[in-house]
């Protein structure tokens, strides 16, 4: 008798939390003074990401673990997971940031910095996940999630030296015990290349060009209708779940069919979804509670776009020069945070 | 209620770079919609440098744009797929509610000419413009006085006129939230029996319509007092009092710089009046108006000034979306219809 096939390993989504599933204001200190006496039941979701982590979880027949790594304190963990409850998202892992640790040891700047918090927890978490596993990672464009997450996808299949991670290190101000785990986790890790996609939430809008230097591994998106597509085109979910997504952002969330198409077409332009995807969606995304009218638009947009030029080259994953990209952010973070002063000042 | 606004991307001297950076500006307020129509490459590689929202902006392709010096008549037969003319043609399909462009004014007319309806009841279309006055007035307190015709048509006759006084009074009902704004004829004295006999005409018409709150003729010495909200006249005059009055506000600000030069006391004296200078010079910023509107068509249309850098343009868009959303074209026309029904 021979031996029934192996299931495939299951698919990991990781996601930040805030202004990546939660619509949190933490810009001001009203607006973090709010998240943390806020009820479970009054935190607002970005549209569509829990419709988006419900339809993932269905996809993937329950061959699918998601992850939730946060930059709240450990404190808000009840909750945040009274939250997920409420949304119905069954979780599999749940990491959040021991900042009263970091307070009592005064380490002020680990409070905020992100490098030195998700390099090592998405490490770590990597040590107990399945064999031959892949990963979807989700972040948004308020904290260096791109870099970060990008970063630890290099480190992972080598692309990445010990020497330009601790200039990383260096620049960010990783403090020397997340450091030791950082490498600790790096030592028990074998040569693998598991991050299949990064999906970045554009809630400050920055622009796409940005993120152009991670390479095509690395999506913006301007809402999670857009990031369903990505989804489509990677195999991760049907045409069905995409249309259902997009009536839900329509029903549930404020959007028009017009938003919706606009999105669409922004998403054909920048190539989240090529075009013979965007055909094919229009083909297949009829029924299953999806609006006609969405369906109608799909199709009809995809047949009117034109088809990219023959001569264009496909986009090549680069390995991004993590050091003066991170200069960079560290640079852009000071404008926008003068900016933002700014703006406050007048207001 | 958010609309759409088609925004000619080709025109104006900053071209691409002020348009797309203006409708990006916009789609972050969420309120409004922008349908960049142009070069879709040169409009995309200009997106992908700047924040925008997805949900609130779209590009349409056109291959062609209409040159600033070109010959309306010749370049629009000429270029089929100008940005201008796929914009219209946008709007008149029902892809946007209204239009904006920097571009080529007189190709930028005809375009609209082709594609839109003309309103019944309006004999010609009018070239609207604002200027700043002493008075405030509407909802908002507004500054400006609406002057029109400003160059659209030379001559006119007196149903032109009584049309334009309609037009005029409903864009300012709409755009200033001016529920009875005051009209009146521009001429060279404020007796019923001067000016041109169509001035005298079109004075003998309106005085009795009610449907307009005409306050009689005014002279030039009143325009920058405000005494009217909405100014009449025919193309060639108007086009020459807003120059005239552009021309003022730019040598008051030139006057200004060379005494801020010449003298101490008098440096002294500008610096301690300086928060007056900028009031004035925010009133009399052109950027800040939004263009001018060309009404009597079946769309509202803002013609944007050829030197609009972004900010310009972006004011521009948001009086286009208010154009269409407050219902203007409709007021225009039930305006016009009501006063059609008096007896002349």
């Amino acid at each position: 008798m021979s031996s029934p096939a192996a299931a495939p390993p299951p698919h990991i989504y990781r996601w930040d939390l805030d202004k990546t599933y939660l619509d949190t204001d933490f810009d001001s200190v009203l607006g973090l003074l709010r998240t943390a006496i806020q009820r479970p039941a009054d935190k607002a979701n970005i549209p569509g990401s829990s419709e988006l982590l419900r339809e993932l979880r269905v996809a993937a027949a329950g061959n699918a673990m998601i992850y939730f790594i946060s930059g709240s304190p450990r404190q808000m963990r009840g909750v945040l997971v009274e939250k997920l409850k409420l949304d119905g998202i069954h979780f599999d892992g749940f990491i959040l940031k021991d900042n009263l640790n970091n307070l009592l040891r005064m380490r002020f700047r680990a409070i905020k910095e992100q490098v030195g918090y998700k390099l090592p927890a998405l490490l770590t978490a990597r040590i107990g996940a399945p064999e031959g596993s892949r990963e979807t990672l989700f972040g948004d464009d308020a904290e260096r999630d791109a870099l970060v997450y990008s970063l630890y996808a290099d480190l992972l299949a080598r692309r990445v030296d010990i020497h330009t991670l601790h200039r990383v290190l260096d620049l960010a101000g990783v403090y020397p015990d997340s450091r030791e785990a950082i490498e600790d986790a790096l030592g028990k890790l074998p040569r693998q290349d598991p991050v299949q996609r990064i999906i970045i939430h554009l809630d400050r809008k920055s622009p796409p060009m940005h993120f152009d230097v991670y390479g095509p591994r690395v999506v913006p998106v301007y809402n999670y209708f857009q990031a369903a597509l990505t989804l489509f085109q990677d195999g991760r979910l049907g045409a069905g779940a995409v249309g259902r997504i997009g009536t839900a952002l329509v029903e549930r969330y404020e959007y028009t069919l017009p938003m919706l198409l606009r999105s669409f077409q922004d998403a054909l332009r920048r190539q989240i979804i090529d075009r013979p995807a965007a055909v094919r969606l229009g083909a297949q995304v009829a029924g299953g509670g999806v609006s006609a009218e969405v369906v109608a638009l799909f199709a009809r947009e995809a047949e009117a776009t034109p088809a990219p030029s023959r001569d264009a080259p496909p986009r090549l994953q680069p390995v991004p020069d993590y050091p003066a990209l991170l200069a960079r952010e560290q640079h852009r973070h000071q404008i926008e945070k003068a900016r933002r002063r700014r703006i406050s000042h007048w207001l | 209620m958010s609309s759409t606004v088609a925004l000619d991307a080709m025109g104006g001297d900053h071209g691409v770079v002020a348009a797309v950076r203006a409708a990006c500006q916009i789609s972050l307020g969420r309120q409004t919609a922008v349908l960049v129509v142009g070069d879709r490459p040169r409009i995309e590689a200009e997106l992908g440098r700047n924040r925008y929202d997805a949900s609130f902006l779209s590009v349409h392709h056109a291959s062609q744009a209409v040159p600033m010096d070109a010959s309306p008549r010749e370049a629009l037969d000429t270029l089929p797929d100008a940005s201008i003319l796929v914009a219209a043609r946008l709007v008149a399909e029902g892809a946007a509610a209204s239009l904006v462009s920097a571009g080529n004014t007189g190709a930028s007319v005809l375009a609209c000419a082709r594609h839109f309806r003309k309103l019944e009841g309006v004999p010609r279309t009018a070239l609207a413009a604002v200027f700043p006055t002493e008075t405030r007035r509407g909802e908002k307190a507004d500054p400006f006085s609406l002057i029109l015709d400003v160059g659209a048509t030379l001559h006119v006759d007196a149903d032109t006129l009584v049309a334009f006084a309609h037009m005029g009074s409903a864009y300012a009902a709409c755009i200033s939230r001016n529920p009875r704004p005051r009209v009146a004829l521009l001429s060279n004295g404020a007796e019923p029996g001067k000016g041109p006999p169509e001035f005298v005409e079109a004075h003998r018409r309106l005085v009795d319509d009610p449907n307009i709150e005409f306050i009689g003729n005014i002279e030039g010495i009143d325009l920058p007092r405000g005494k009217a909200d909405v100014v009449v006249t025919e193309g060639f005059t108007g086009n020459v009092v807003l120059k005239m009055l552009e021309g003022i506000s730019e040598t008051v600000v030139d006057v200004a710089r060379y005494a801020y030069r010449s003298k101490l006391a008098w440096k002294i004296g500008l610096w301690m009046l300086r928060g007056g200078i900028v009031q004035l010079k925010q009133l009399t910023d052109w950027q800040q108006y939004g263009g001018a509107p060309i009404l009597g068509f079946d769309h509202p249309f803002i013609k944007a000034h050829g030197r609009s850098n972004a900010r310009a343009l972006g004011n521009a868009i948001k009086v286009a979306s208010k154009a269409a959303s407050s219902g203007l074209c409709e007021q225009i026309e039930r305006q016009l219809a009501s006063s059609a029904e008096r007896p002349r």
